[in-house]
């Protein structure tokens, strides 16, 4: 019985680190319903600490690829994710048509964007600290790098 | 006795761990159950200044656009910027002539004008002002050739269309205007309305339009 009670008591204890830290870093969540036939059905749900982490293990020549490719992106993406940070909660771009909604917002030091559609549905949350790491590992691993 | 304690201590270190392996799903719920319902922007009035785009369709389909800003941010995302015309927060025009007009000469001759009624046309098709008044410079259309009016408003600070002016020449700086109008008062900066559109382009303190 002891043994089983410090057993647990370890695999608990494992167990809310790793949830506390996944938590604290939050997650990043991407849902893409395509609603015709053949459509696409992506729900994804990935503890956002996980994502820099596994970019360490990403090929170098596959990391420069990318970063060539979002080259110019990259320095606008990461000026507006830390101007970001610095904002309230912030409903900026609404759309309301018929039946065709967006919204692109920051809730909770994530950024949200939510677009819903008859024929499709995407709604994306990710951490804003987490668009920040990886568009800095990307810059690092640019061709000026 | 110690075996009871002992026992006592098993099933606590049981229950605790269990609450343990439990607690992040709870959090996991927590932190991933905002639905996507509407407006649920906190106010934030505070020294930060906000351009608010609004444009709402009065057609069948009711299409409504808002669009919420913050001018630091624009101020800070347009010199990462860099393509076609757009290099460090300017943009880049030819020869500053456009349709044979001088826009510098035109800017400078309107800052040391004072006051006063620039153009005023009024015919039976529209009616258009063009006016220097209280440092803002304003454009007035009033459309009246359909049978449904269109009137549109643009009321510009001087201070901001010097800024726009401030660069080298064939160049607005979109940086130092966004800065100049950034210490502007709350404004309405344009009023679009026709029979079928309504657009607001304006300024405050608000990270919410009303």
């Amino acid at each position: 019985m002891m043994l089983l009670a410090k057993a647990a008591l370890t695999v608990g204890g494992t167990f809310v680190l790793a949830g506390a830290y996944t938590m604290r870093e939050g997650v990043i969540r991407i849902d893409v319903d395509e609603y015709r036939a053949g459509g696409s059905h992506v729900h994804l749900w990935v503890p956002a600490a996980a994502v820099p982490m596994v970019l360490h293990f990403v090929p170098t020549e596959h990391l420069r690829h990318g970063s060539e490719q979002a080259r110019q992106a990259m320095p606008i993406l990461r000026a507006i994710v830390k101007e970001l940070k610095k904002y309230p909660d912030t409903e900026f771009v609404e759309v309301d048509d018929h039946d065709e909604h967006v919204r692109i917002r920051t809730q909770g030091a994530r950024l949200q964007i939510d677009v819903d559609a008859p024929d499709q549905k995407v709604h994306v949350l990710c951490p804003l600290s987490t668009i920040e790491d990886v568009t800095i590992q990307l810059e690092e691993h640019g061709p000026a790098a | 006795m110690l075996d009871r304690y002992k026992i006592s201590f098993a099933k606590i270190a049981l229950i605790a761990s269990t609450a343990l392996f439990l607690s992040p799903l709870g959090a996991l719920a927590q932190t991933t159950a905002a639905p996507p319902s509407t407006r649920q922007s906190t106010t934030s009035v505070s020294k930060d200044r906000w351009l608010h785009v609004r444009v709402i369709s009065s057609d069948a389909k009711g299409e409504t656009v808002r669009v919420n800003v913050p001018l630091e941010l624009a101020e800070k995302v347009l010199p990462a910027i860099h393509q076609d015309r757009i290099h460090d927060g300017k943009v880049k025009i030819d020869n500053a002539h456009v349709n044979d007009v001088d826009l510098r000469a035109l800017v400078d001759a309107i800052r040391t004008t004072k006051d006063g009624e620039f153009v005023t046309v009024q015919s039976n098709d529209c009616d258009v002002r063009v006016a220097k008044q209280s440092n803002h410079l304003i454009v007035h259309v009033l459309d009246k050739q359909n049978s449904k009016k269109s009137e549109v408003e643009v009321k510009v600070p001087m201070k901001v269309i010097d800024a726009l002016f401030s660069a080298g020449k064939d160049e607005l700086d979109l940086v130092a205007a966004l800065h100049a109008l950034s210490t502007q008062g709350d404004t309405e900066l344009v009023s679009v309305k026709d029979h079928e559109n309504t657009v607001r382009v304006w300024l405050d303190s608000k990270n919410v339009t009303d």
